[in-house]
């Protein structure tokens, strides 16, 4: 455990994100449900649809599936102070509703809450 | 002379009339010459000099503050002359940087529906300010604004512009709020996720830090 206060946040995001690929992974939204704040927001396109709101994210992740072959990368960390921006690019996505082998791109948003860092909002591109 | 007689009505010379408006000297010549900012000259056999008179230069200043099509350009974008581009990444760049401005016009004429095309309709707010969390939808935003009145002399500062295709990430840090909910000279950092809807990017959240003293 990281004692500069930095390193403590950085942790303690990286903890957050953990739980978003863990339930990404096995196909089990109830795995991401807690990196999520209660409030949290959802944004993309899917094809050509808008898809907004958690609960189509949590509905899609259960009914995708296990991709277990995804390959996440932390592609940057920015934290100021109670804020703080996360890129994660996944590739290798697979699943009933992702097809094979997709690439994404999210962009989240995380707030420091009472009881720690909580995505407040994931963004994503779907890379055609 | 009679102006010297009254010293404390006239700001003498280009330095003490960007003084008084907290800009630089290049920024306040360039807002005589785009934006009519009130500026008189003395003939002299050399050079001129200039001088303005405070009551007339408030008086620009608060209307400009009505009128956001008039104040589009701040000292960040003002490194670069811009010119139109027909790079695809930079079109984009544009764009955005484009929305964003409808913000920040918007919150220094304390309007809050004037900021309102620049969110999308489902966007929301959040972050913390004193301690007490601000989470929900983006009218608490708009009301603010509005509640707050002109901040005239905000700064903003673009410190990162991220764009993945059909989403981007802003990170402004805006510097000398001022207003009846903000007080005086306060500082916030906000990161603002956009998404391109329509053919136009809009703001689905806004994330704020306030820097509390």
């Amino acid at each position: 455990m990281a004692n500069d206060e930095y390193l403590t946040d950085y942790d303690q995001i990286v903890n957050t994100m953990q739980m978003y690929i863990d339930g990404s992974k096995q196909g089990r939204s109830e795995l991401m449900r807690p990196a999520f704040h209660a409030d949290a927001s959802f944004f993309g396109y899917a094809g050509d649809q808008l898809a907004i709101g958690t609960p189509f994210l949590f509905d899609w992740i259960d009914k995708n599936g296990p991709a277990d072959k995804i390959q996440p990368r932390m592609v940057s960390v920015d934290i100021l102070k109670s804020i703080a921006v996360v890129r994660l690019d996944v590739g290798g996505w697979s699943g009933k509703l992702a097809g094979s082998d997709v690439y994404m791109s999210d962009l989240f948003t995380l707030l420091k809450t009472p009881s720690g860092w909580k995505i407040i909002q994931k963004a994503f591109h779907w890379h055609s | 002379m009679p102006e010297r007689n009254i010293p404390q009505k006239t700001l003498e010379a280009w330095k003490q009339i960007a003084a008084y408006l907290e800009r630089s000297e290049r920024t306040v010549r360039r807002w005589e010459a785009t934006e009519g900012l009130p500026v008189h000259r003395r003939e002299h056999e050399k050079q001129d000099t200039v001088f303005a008179f405070r009551h007339e230069i408030e008086a620009w200043n608060r209307l400009r503050t009505k009128c956001p099509a008039e104040i589009s350009v701040d000292e960040a974008e003002n490194l670069l002359p811009v010119k139109p581009t027909t790079n695809a990444y930079l079109v984009e760049h544009d764009a955005i940087t484009h929305t964003m401005h409808r913000y920040i016009a918007a919150a220094r004429a304390g309007d809050g529906d004037l900021m309102r095309p620049a969110f999308h309709p489902s966007a929301t707010i959040s972050g913390y300010c004193q301690g007490v969390e601000y989470t929900g939808s983006v009218e608490h935003v708009f009301k603010w604004i509005t509640g707050n009145g002109p901040a005239p002399n905000i700064t903003p500062r673009f410190a990162r512009i991220e764009i993945i295709e059909s989403i981007a990430i802003v990170h402004l840090e805006v510097e000398r709020w001022s207003g009846k909910l903000a007080g005086a000279n306060a500082r916030a950092s906000d990161v603002f996720t956009l998404l391109k809807w329509n053919g136009e990017w809009k703001i689905t959240h806004k994330l704020f830090h306030w820097h509390d003293r």
